[in-house]
């Protein structure tokens, strides 16, 4: 039993033989199929985390331009706040000038009125007095024709002025 | 062999990536399991060697247990021990020069003194002796047991002897010789 004879190098050829055989079939395929599937999982998480990277960058860009609206909104109203209180204040002002410019023409008008009625009536009072004047001269049917005729004159001049 | 090779045929027709069936997934947690070991042994770079440790793996490891279903065990024949013996030492120094270059493959043998060097160049036939005789001793000797004990008892009490001598035995000698035929390409290639 203990003797080496040709069988040895039979072995050696088998052995070979097997392991070609065995890689071709067995060790290829597997290790293949486990190397593509090692490159798979590798790739998912690759692609996941690329993903959570771009969500991560959205939310900050999202975030940022929120932050900017916001700001913008309350610069707006801020604006706008602004706007009407100096609008307000202009229309006001403007209101009170016209006003005033109202009053003023109105005092002015009355006194303007007022100068006027005086003017009239003094020329008035001066006519009357004047015809009141010639009626004396001309009429001479005594005093009290005079004064009747006075009183009427002053009393028509009286009436007319209150009609007008 | 034949065999063997016919159910990897068979095994390995319809695999896939996305979902494996249960042989699928049986093979390949074996042959992973088979690369995790061998890549702790010897690192990556030795990827290469892999296949065929695992190849002698699975052939001793069926030789050894087939004198269970009455074929006589081709590791009870020394012819057979020596030759996957001769094809370690091969391997080891092989390895060992592809790595480092011829030079420093020649080179080792003088170190860690010159003094050594007789003992060092002994030491290529040693390991591949030692690792035939293991695996033929304990085959025989497992062997001789069991024969001896079918002889005495023929009922029943071989069953537990078997269990030890025939499949335990049998796998751990696989086991031992592949994992010492890697260390030794690791010692090697330093």
């Amino acid at each position: 039993m203990i003797q080496f004879n040709v069988s040895l190098l039979f072995t050696i050829i088998n052995l070979i033989v097997f392991y070609l055989l065995l890689k071709k079939f067995l060790f290829k395929p597997v290790m293949g199929i486990m190397e593509k599937r090692e490159k798979l999982i590798a790739d998912g998480l690759k692609n996941a985390s690329d993903s959570q990277e771009e969500a991560a960058r959205l939310k900050a860009e999202y975030e940022k331009a929120l932050e900017g609206a916001k700001a913008e909104s309350i610069q707006i109203v801020e604006k706008a706040k602004k706007t009407a209180a100096g609008e307000s204040e202009r229309i006001l002002q403007e209101a009170n000038t016209e006003a005033v410019g109202i009053l003023k023409d109105a005092r002015e008008t009355i006194e303007n009125e007022r100068k006027q009625t005086m003017n009239d009536l003094q020329s008035e009072i001066a006519g009357l007095a004047m015809q009141a004047a010639r009626k004396i001269v001309d009429d001479t049917k005594g005093n009290q024709d005079i004064y009747d005729q006075f009183l009427k004159g002053v009393g028509d001049a009286h009436v007319n002025e209150e009609v007008k | 062999m034949a065999v063997i090779v016919g159910l990897c045929i068979i095994f390995v027709r319809n695999l896939s990536v996305e979902n494996p069936g249960k042989v699928q997934l049986l093979l390949e947690s074996a042959i992973g399991k088979g690369l995790d070991f061998f890549e702790d042994i010897m690192g990556k770079e030795n990827r290469k060697y892999i296949p065929y440790l695992i190849t002698v793996l699975i052939y001793i490891g069926i030789a050894n247990i087939i004198g269970l279903f009455g074929f006589k065990s081709p590791t009870k024949d020394l012819n057979v021990t020596a030759a996957l013996a001769i094809m370690s030492m091969c391997l080891i120094e092989f390895s060992g020069i592809r790595k480092n270059g011829f030079k420093h493959w020649a080179a080792h043998f003088a170190k860690p003194v010159p003094f050594v060097a007789p003992i060092m160049v002994l030491e290529i036939v040693i390991r591949p002796l030692s690792l035939c005789m293991r695996l033929f001793g304990n085959v025989l000797g497992a062997f001789v047991i069991m024969e001896l004990l079918k002889a005495v008892a023929p009922v029943l009490i071989p069953i537990p002897f078997s269990f030890y001598f025939d499949i335990f035995d049998g796998f751990l000698q696989a086991y031992v010789f592949v994992f010492l035929t890697a260390l030794f390409m690791n010692e090697e290639q330093e």
